[in-house]
């Protein structure tokens, strides 16, 4: 068995398949992409070639700027207020064990479960101003309520709140995970010690937790650049492009206003942003870890 | 040893299977091919498939079950023509229609006539041309195949004449004694009286930005009347929007915005919201196209609104060069027939079928699904709904047509823009200059 893996023909044919998908399903794409990004192509018809040109005009695109704007302040939404809550309901969640701690774990997940079209139309019913669930509730409070939570003032913030909830299932199931993993005796003799909730909590749970953290942390950045299914459904970045996402508005160029090569400039520097944050986030924890 | 023998003998034998693949695959692709060529030689009792691509997904309501019922006739008067649809909203539809276009589109296709869409369309050859004399006897209204032209050259039909409404409550507005609109101030003022009788004054699909677009139009047309399509397509070529009646127009959106026309939340708001907003009782009007004149056929809304549900065109405008009977209307979508079919000349006697005056028109009135482009007049039976009626009768008394709406006279990449900034100006988050500026822009 040993002399059969190393045989370079053998190696060969079982990495074959995998590197076959690679390069037609990933590199193939991307290449095609950068190329289109050089064209002025409609996505039928004739394709000329125009430079820079598309890139030029992403710079001075300021729809594209504030949908960057908005995905960053989503990577901020899921990095301070969607994992410190995850990581904490993890910990409380580990704690609580029992029945109540498997009840928890799946009313927390459930909305993870719900495809994405059926929790944006229950969205844009809460949020309807005049039979909408939260002016009611507001009402009930004896609020005078008639917002337009998906106006021009607020619908980022409404949007925001979708996703940060919506995605908070997976970020809490991995942080559960983690925190499952670590050795129970750390627990123990850290009682033994007289360690407190808190400091088990902030001196084990946590540094311990680093690796899955840092995955966390650069799977939400990325989540929240390609963020596009619950926009498109929830506001279709609209009212005036306010809840403009780049991936939104990568398909909104490409496919609506038939600026295929566009499209795809704005789908290389996608690209480029998300290896960029993604080396800039392993530095980060790397630095931390020495 | 043995163990390479057996990975020799396995290669092998997935090398020959997949070599009979290919063979059969190859087979298989030659068949079309072949089959295609007895097609067009016009074999009688020969099997065809051909392909009907549509934005039409609701096969069992309104424009999406008359053209089911014509396609349903035609193969049981054909028995050996078999269609197969594959249907997708709009949306959908037109990103499906681009990447059919690369590799060949379906042999019969549903198509816009307005520049944002067909012009690229046309210039990538993926239409067949038709043959304009073949539709000499099928009524087509005058104008209404512009269009689908180019270069003289005809490339699709229209399916309807779309007029832009005001569909309202009759019964809602004799009971508060509120008159239909004469001028477009009075429209505003009626809005707050709705307003204070806590109604929602008009359901608005604003979340769609096309709507709105339409409205504009509606406006600039009321405004400008004659030079409507110069003005328009001007401002559209030369990316200059600084034309006056155009200002105006806009600034006439936002004051209906101001005066409380719409619903809360309009802006965001998407089509099935705003229509049941109007056919729940909660809104008095609802501004829409002819097309959802089939409300007042359908059973699912309450017997006390669709049979109350009557309609008015814009209003006309102080100062504004049109008259209550120029309207804004246009001929949008229609079919084709793809330049690579297969069964071309199979595909052309269907596409010549659907449009016999019979079909899709006939059944369309009676379906009442909206105007049809060709002449309806020989279908009235005296039994049609009131809806109806007043739009036969605001058609045949036009004194002026819009034609195409303003944010389909452009690039697709004009409309795009101006169909998502135009909610920020007409809820004044952002000035008229600057939204006249940001679609500027987009004509570049």
């Amino acid at each position: 068995m040993h002399k059969l893996y190393s045989n370079r023909k053998v190696i060969f044919s079982l990495i074959l398949p995998g590197m076959l998908l690679f390069v037609f399903a990933i590199l193939f794409p991307i290449i095609l992409s950068a190329y289109y990004g050089f064209t002025d192509y409609s996505g039928m018809g004739k394709v000329t070639f125009v430079g820079f040109d598309n890139y030029v005009a992403i710079i001075k695109d300021s729809v594209f700027w504030r949908a960057m704007e908005n995905s960053l302040l989503l990577a901020i939404g899921f990095i301070c207020i969607q994992h410190p809550l995850a990581i904490i309901t993890a910990a409380v969640l580990d704690k609580l064990g029992g029945r109540a701690e498997g009840f928890f774990r799946c009313v927390y997940f459930i909305p993870n479960v719900i495809s994405v079209a059926v929790i944006a139309y229950l969205w844009k019913f809460i949020y309807n101003p005049d039979f909408g669930l939260l002016n009611n509730v507001l009402r009930f409070f004896g609020k005078e309520a008639d917002i337009n939570w998906l106006s021009q003032d607020y619908a980022i913030w409404s949007v925001l709140v979708v996703l940060i909830w919506h995605g908070f299932g997976w970020g809490m199931l991995i942080y559960y995970t983690g925190i499952k993993n670590i050795d129970p005796t750390l627990y123990e003799a850290a009682a033994i010690d007289g360690a407190d909730q808190k400091n088990t909590f902030l001196r084990i749970t946590l540094p311990l937790m680093k690796p899955v953290i840092q995955i966390n942390v650069t799977m939400a950045i990325i989540s929240a650049l390609k963020q596009m299914e619950t926009v498109y459904l929830l506001t279709a970045g609209g009212p005036g492009d306010r809840t403009q996402f780049v991936a939104n508005y990568l398909y909104q160029q490409a496919f609506k206003a038939f600026r295929y090569g566009y499209g795809n400039a704005i789908g290389v520097v996608f690209i480029i942003i998300c290896l960029f944050v993604t080396v800039v986030t392993n530095n980060i924890f790397k630095e931390k870890e020495v | 040893m043995k163990f390479k023998k057996l990975i020799a003998v396995a290669m092998v034998t997935v090398m020959t299977t997949a070599m009979i693949g290919c063979g059969s695959q190859a087979a298989d692709s030659q068949a079309p091919a072949e089959s295609a060529a007895q097609d067009t030689s016009g074999t009688a009792g020969e099997e065809i498939t051909l392909k009907v691509f549509s934005n039409l997904p609701d096969r069992k309501n309104g424009q999406g079950l008359v053209e089911q019922t014509v396609i349903d006739n035609y193969m049981s008067e054909n028995p050996n023509v078999k269609i197969e649809v594959e249907a997708l909203d709009e949306e959908a539809y037109k990103t499906k229609f681009k990447a059919y276009s690369m590799e060949g589109l379906p042999d019969v296709v549903s198509i816009w006539g307005q520049p944002s869409f067909l012009d690229e369309v046309l210039d990538a050859g993926v239409l067949a041309e038709l043959d304009e004399s073949d539709y000499a006897d099928y009524g087509f209204l005058s104008g209404s195949l512009d269009g689908f032209k180019k270069d003289g050259k005809l490339y699709g039909l229209p399916r309807n004449t779309d007029v832009a409404v005001f569909y309202y409550n009759a019964k809602m507005f004799k009971d508060n004694g509120w008159e239909v609109p004469a001028t477009y101030d009075d429209l505003l003022k009626l809005a707050g009286d709705i307003k204070a009788a806590g109604i929602i004054p008009c359901a608005m699909d604003g979340g769609d930005g096309w709507p709105l677009a339409v409205y504009l139009t509606d406006v600039l047309f009321k405004l400008t009347n004659d030079k409507y399509a110069d003005t328009a397509t001007t401002a559209i070529q030369n990316a200059d929007f600084s034309n006056e009646d155009i200002k105006k127009a806009v600034e006439l959106l936002h004051e209906a915005d101001e005066a409380g026309l719409f619903q809360n939340g309009y802006d965001s708001q998407d089509y099935g919201t705003a229509q049941n907003l109007f056919t729940n009782g909660q809104s008095a009007m609802y501004y829409m196209g002819s097309w959802d004149a089939s409300m007042a056929l359908n059973e699912d809304i309450d017997e006390e609104i669709r049979n109350n549900i009557r309609v008015f065109t814009m209003p006309v405008i102080d100062g504004g060069a049109a008259k209550a009977t120029d309207i804004t209307a246009w001929n949008g979508g229609g079919y084709a027939v793809s330049a690579s079919s297969a069964n071309l000349e199979e595909a052309k006697k269907f596409l010549n079928y659907l449009y016999l005056p019979e079909n899709l028109s006939k059944i369309g009135w009676e379906n009442g699904v909206g105007m049809s482009a060709q002449d309806e007049t020989a279908f009235m039976t005296g039994n049609e709904t009131e809806v109806q009626k007043q739009l036969v009768d605001l058609i045949g008394k036009a004194t002026n047509v819009s034609g195409t709406t303003i944010n389909d006279r452009g690039s697709a990449a004009f409309k795009t823009s101006i169909e998502s900034q135009i909610q920020s100006v007409s809820n004044g988050s952002t000035n008229v200059e600057n939204f006249l500026s940001a679609i500027s822009e987009a004509c570049k």
